[in-house]
């Protein structure tokens, strides 16, 4: 039950009377000020009412930031592709490095006229001797 | 939509807009009393006007999503505790400024053309009357301790019951009680059986 539904004395009752008159005769430039008080008051209410997560609002650009780097890694490993060797992958050893890199060395490898390279020949050559030597 | 009356408020629409309006309508309701009681407090005009903003900001920032019909004894209850915290930087204040070889006039002291002008016009007799009443009771509170002219101001003026009385003082009901009957002892001898 609020106070002004309450039995009052006379002495109460006048006190109110004069504090409401005094209320009444509060001047212009006060008034002006509690009005001002009170806009920005319910301004700050209006705005200030967010959801919780609003107070993450902070962190967002460095959070997309974050992400957007994320997301250009793993495009660029998942784009990536099978891996292509380079020519000289199969290469197996420096000699043969050595070989490829002579022309003619690699002419002796590789003939022209397609009878076989003289490294084939100078094989069946050695066999062929072996095989007689043996014979004999 | 039903229509919940509550003092100078009306609780109904949950929607943002309507939210500011009852906010609106509660503050316009209460700031020239609250105006009042922290003037009462503290003795001087833009102390109070700080106090009653600052309660009303810290009120809108915390308290806009509670329920309209608690705001009242929270309204009370920070501008209290505002009140509470300017006088006690005010003592400090006072001690520094004793120590200071010079202390200006306060520019505050000049006359405002605006605050002369007075808000409404009784009768000659009437005004007069009531203002040799005010002066009168303003005189007798201010010789009142703390709690007693809280209680007072906010059971005669604001006109809170026992119990929001006690949630704005934070206090007990039984001290509210206490205190009050306290406020009109001392203020009934003060004043004395002419006042009424």
């Amino acid at each position: 039950m609020s106070a002004q539904g309450e039995q009052l004395t006379d002495f109460e009752r006048r006190s109110r009377e004069v504090l409401e008159e005094s209320v009444l005769r509060i001047d212009g430039r006060v008034r002006s000020r509690l009005n001002q008080a009170r806009q920005a008051a319910v301004e700050a209410a209006s705005t200030g009412r967010r959801p919780f997560y609003w107070r993450f609002a902070t962190m967002v650009p460095t959070a997309a930031a974050a992400a957007a780097a994320l997301v250009v890694v793993m495009f660029i490993f998942h784009h990536r592709g099978p891996q292509v060797d380079p020519p000289l992958a199969n290469v197996e050893s420096p000699r043969d490095l050595d070989l490829l890199a002579d022309g003619e060395g690699l002419d002796l490898v590789q003939d022209g006229d397609g009878s076989g390279s003289f490294y084939e020949w100078a094989a069946d050559q050695s066999e062929a001797n072996g095989g007689n030597e043996t014979d004999t | 939509m039903p229509v919940e009356s509550h003092g100078d408020v009306e609780l109904s629409e949950p929607s943002t807009n309507a939210r500011s309006r009852t906010l609106n309508q509660f503050l316009a309701g209460v700031e020239l009393k609250a105006f009042k009681i922290a003037q009462a407090a503290l003795r001087h005009e833009d102390d109070a006007l700080d106090a009653v903003q600052d309660a009303m900001l810290q009120l809108a920032r915390a308290y806009a999503d509670k329920p309209a019909e608690e705001w009242k004894p929270l309204f009370y209850r920070i501008l209290e505790n505002r009140i509470r915290d300017m006088q006690r930087r005010r003592t400090v204040r006072g001690r520094v400024i004793a120590w200071l070889p010079f202390r200006g006039d306060d520019e505050d002291d000049e006359p405002d053309p605006i605050a002369q002008a007075p808000s409404n016009d009784p009768s000659p007799v009437k005004k007069l009357e009531l203002a040799e009443a005010m002066g009168a009771l303003e005189k007798a509170l201010e010789a009142l301790p703390r709690r007693q002219q809280q209680v007072f101001l906010l059971r005669t003026l604001e006109g809170l019951d026992v119990a929001e009385t006690a949630v704005a003082m934070g206090c007990s009901e039984g001290s509210v009680k206490t205190h009050y009957f306290r406020a009109l002892q001392a203020l009934r001898e003060q004043l004395g059986e002419a006042y009424v």
